[in-house]
């Protein structure tokens, strides 16, 4: 295990951030921190890189107790949201930051920001200045720089959070290939959970300072400890007082499903290939149905149109609503 | 710290214990010696005047520098400064040279209090329109687009939306344009004669305290100007606390 | 691992910002009024005055600036005044940046307070700063300065204290500019580079200083223009000793009450040049701020 939290809290003032937080990240893999904003994910990044300090609890980094280290001590890579570049110096300048720090030798520094730069697709802009960069240009120079000084582990706050749709869905792909390529322990902060679905090994789901849930992204998707992971993984529909995702609803036009909710269709509306049906039960519950546009038209389907709904068979997560 | 508290916190409580010490007597012989007392009206009376034309002619000035374009402008803008950077000393001896006794226009104001007023407007100058410029460049112009859109009028997008939203850095201008009014000395001294009861101001009062030994009377007159100063300085910042919470 | 859409070649700009629009038409009368009503009143104000004091000392051409200069008394004091604003703006600078990060980057009880008293020197009355270290280091009877005059350092009369008076009116000067350009940073940076490994020292000098390299520079051009300038409180400081502690704007004071106008003028104008060469430096420097 690379990095070892144990029974982290940490206040600030009267609001707990981090209630008794103990996490084991593994070595070598990518591994998500996901949960809405002010869960507190972001605060453990901080507090794992030392640039924040916990109340409560210990931090061992690959076997080296880290709790009480200074930030520079921890020999990690740290990525902001808003990049953090250093305004003043050349692109190759930042990179070559912590090396020189570290007093290595000219030409190692030259030939590893080269490389570097290489990896993260810069060189040709190694001698511009930050400003005259892209957002998606300036995080891989920040990535580059936080890989220069091999850390034993690569911290990403939020990494993606400033820049625009398209751009991220591109960086989230050239991350995954990244860290398939370096293998560095990496640990991402996000609040999307499509980007944690589709990049990491792990994910690591923190809500109001506590954990609620550690595992892949399959056995979140499929086996949600509770209702609120289930809930922020993906949209939740109830149908017959069972919780399931609304492309797990079949619907049909006549009463051939056994078990079915007989209702009335009180919208249709088409989202590119998708489409998404709102069914008003006889029981009162307001089912959201999602399909493929084909299949809508072949049972056509339309405002007033009564149907019957009910779960797929066999399909997973299913919970039971909760009594109140 | 230790350095701030050496050279400003130590010295200013100095006055303020200096003029206690005296006990009260001497803090009310001081204030309501007649000459003082004239000194502390004509200085406060003056510097509010000053204020109420900085916050007008301030206002106009930081509006023509940044919303007017004319060749010389970034000339003009050097010149706001001008006030600030020269010497008062200097500054007293400019006027005099336009003002005094050989005036090219034949205007003789030296030792009235017409003097006072200008070498105190000269030296107020430029805080008032420093203030209200950095506001009025970030300020949107979409917003005025959109009450003309809806129908205002010039004067009323300027009387509805446009001073409403200056109005916090005027005032903010005017308390520092009033704290440095009030303390005015260096213009003051070959321009107004330092006439007793017509053109003697506090500075001047105090100095002349001080020169006769009595130090525990310019300290109380010197307690007067701080608490003036600190008052304005608490309302500023009382104004910017506004400003930030509604914005 | 090569992605085509990586690849971007042209740099956008990230905060592409709103195309500068002409200002609005107003009423043509209403600009030109305003227009006229801002020159002349800068002009009778400050224009005219100013340039007077420049046309009197060179009313005889440059004999005014050359019997200045031969008159020792005058050089002994622009030289003092000089030494005294080296020195103040050192010190400034240092306390200045000192205090300017203590104000953004750190939380302490009291600080509120101290980032309102900052501006205490700008509103107080330069005869209330005089006598305010007069009645803490006065060798007579101020607080501190017996004993300080036991140690063989006298203040008040003589240089130090001269230095004080002007250090402490133009204290501001460098908070003020640096304040709003550490705030406008952020420790982003700073905390990237102790990421990256650099301790306190390797930080400030990498990361901060070259960040606020400008508003120094700014801060410490207006704090020499006005410590050249500084009079009232130098005044009470140095006390009437003579030639000794005269500085420069004390010297036009004593030159003009003495009817030796030319000289208070040349020298005035000496004083006034400085410090307009100050604006313009300052005005010449500014657009040169990387842009953010």
């Amino acid at each position: 295990m690379s990095i070892e939290v144990r029974n982290v809290t940490k206040r600030f003032g009267d609001f707990v951030a981090l209630e008794d937080v103990t996490v084991s990240l593994p070595t070598g893999q990518l591994t998500a921190l996901l949960g809405p904003s002010g869960g507190g994910k972001s605060t453990l990044l901080r507090i794992i890189a030392g640039l924040d300090t916990a109340d409560e609890g210990t931090i061992d980094i690959e076997g080296t107790e880290a709790t009480n280290l200074p930030a520079r001590k921890r020999n990690v890579g740290f990525v902001f949201q808003h990049y953090a570049v250093f305004k003043h110096m050349t692109v190759a300048k930042n990179v070559a930051f912590g090396l020189e720090i570290r007093k290595r030798p000219k030409d190692e520094i030259e030939h590893r920001v080269d490389e570097l730069l290489r990896l993260v697709h810069l060189q040709q802009f190694a001698h511009r200045l930050p400003s005259q960069l892209s957002g998606g240009q300036r995080q891989r120079m920040a990535l580059a720089r936080a890989l220069a000084v091999e850390p034993k582990v690569l911290l990403l706050d939020e990494p993606f959070g400033a820049l625009d749709a398209k751009v991220r869905r591109e960086l989230r792909e050239w991350l995954r290939r990244l860290h398939d390529e370096v293998h560095v322990t990496t640990v991402f902060v996000t609040h999307d959970q499509e980007e944690a679905l589709e990049v990491s090994d792990e994910i690591v789901v923190i809500n109001e300072g506590r954990v609620e849930q550690i595992g892949s992204p399959d056995d979140l998707y499929d086996h949600p400890a509770n209702d609120f992971v289930m809930g922020f993984l993906g949209e939740v529909t109830t149908v017959n007082g069972q919780k399931v995702r609304p492309h797990d609803v079949d619907i049909s036009t006549t009463p051939i499903l056994a078990g079915a909710a007989q209702g009335t269709i009180s919208r249709v509306l088409r989202v590119g290939f998708q489409v998404r049906v709102n069914v008003l039960t006889d029981g009162g519950e307001d089912v959201t149905v999602e399909l493929t546009k084909s299949h809508a038209n072949a049972l056509g389907l339309g405002e007033g149109t009564t149907v019957w709904v009910t779960p797929t068979p066999g399909s997973i997560p299913r919970m039971v609503e909760k009594a109140g | 710290m230790l350095w701030f508290s050496l050279l400003v916190l130590i010295p200013l409580a100095a006055v303020v214990v200096k003029s206690a010490e005296g006990g009260w007597g001497t803090f009310a012989d001081a204030v309501t010696n007649r000459q003082t007392f004239a000194a502390l009206r004509l200085t406060v009376l003056t510097s509010v005047g000053v204020t109420a034309l900085n916050m007008v002619m301030g206002t106009i000035i930081a509006w023509v520098l940044v919303r007017d374009r004319f060749p010389g402008k970034a000339i003009l803008d050097l010149v706001i400064d001008i006030p600030f950077a020269l010497p008062t000393i200097v500054a007293g001896l400019v006027l005099l040279a336009l003002y005094g006794p050989t005036s090219p226009i034949g205007v003789h104001a030296a030792n009235t209090r017409l003097a006072v007023f200008l070498a105190i407007a000269f030296v107020t100058l430029p805080f008032i329109v420093r203030t209200v410029q950095p506001v009025l460049e970030e300020m949107e112009r979409d917003v005025e687009e959109a009450a003309a859109s809806l129908g205002a009028s010039r004067f009323t997008t300027f009387r509805r939306i446009i001073l409403p939203t200056l109005a916090p850095a005027i005032f903010a201008g005017a308390a520092l344009s009033f704290a440095r009014g009030i303390s005015e000395y260096g213009s003051l001294v070959l321009l107004s004669g330092n006439l007793p009861y017509r053109t003697e101001v506090t500075s001047v009062r105090m100095l002349t305290y001080l020169e006769g030994g009595d130090t525990a009377s310019a300290a109380a007159v010197a307690t007067i100007l701080l608490v003036v100063a600190l008052l304005a300085i608490v309302t500023l910042d009382v104004i910017q606390r506004r400003v930030a919470r509604r914005g | 691992m090569a992605s085509a859409v990586l690849e971007e070649t042209r740099p956008r700009d990230p905060h592409p910002r709103a195309t500068p629009r002409p200002p609005r038409e107003g009423h043509p009368a209403v600009t030109w009024g305003l227009r006229l009503l801002v020159v002349a009143y800068l002009f009778f104000l400050v224009v005219w005055p100013t340039s007077l004091v420049a046309k009197n000392t060179f009313a005889n051409g440059f004999d005014g600036i050359q019997g200045a200069l031969d008159d020792p008394d005058v050089v002994h004091a622009l030289t003092l005044s000089g030494q005294v604003a080296v020195a103040a703006v050192l010190i400034n600078l240092v306390f200045g940046v000192g205090m300017a990060l203590l104000l953004v980057r750190f939380d302490f009880p009291g600080k509120r307070v101290l980032n309102a008293l900052i501006d205490v020197p700008l509103s107080v009355s330069p005869v209330v700063v005089g006598l305010a270290l007069v009645l803490v280091y006065s060798g007579r009877y101020g607080w501190f300065g017996p004993w300080l005059e036991g140690q063989g350092l006298q203040v008040v009369f003589a240089k130090p204290g001269i230095i004080m008076a002007t250090a402490f009116v133009a204290l501001p000067l460098v908070i003020r500019e640096v304040v709003p350009v550490l705030e406008d940073m952020g420790d982003d940076q700073e905390q990237a580079a102790r990421s990256l490994g650099a301790n306190a020292w390797q930080t400030f000098w990498r990361i901060t200083v070259p960040g606020i390299k400008w508003a120094v520079v700014y801060g410490v051009v207006l704090c020499l223009a006005r410590s050249l300038g500084e009079f009232g409180a130098v005044k009470v400081v140095a006390g009437n000793v003579g030639g000794e502690s005269t500085t420069a704007p004390m010297l036009v004071q004593q030159k003009y009450q003495n009817f030796q106008q030319e000289t208070a003028y040349s020298v005035s104008f000496m004083l006034a040049f400085a410090a307009v060469l100050c604006l313009i430096v300052v005005a010449l420097l500014r657009p040169k701020e990387p842009k953010k």
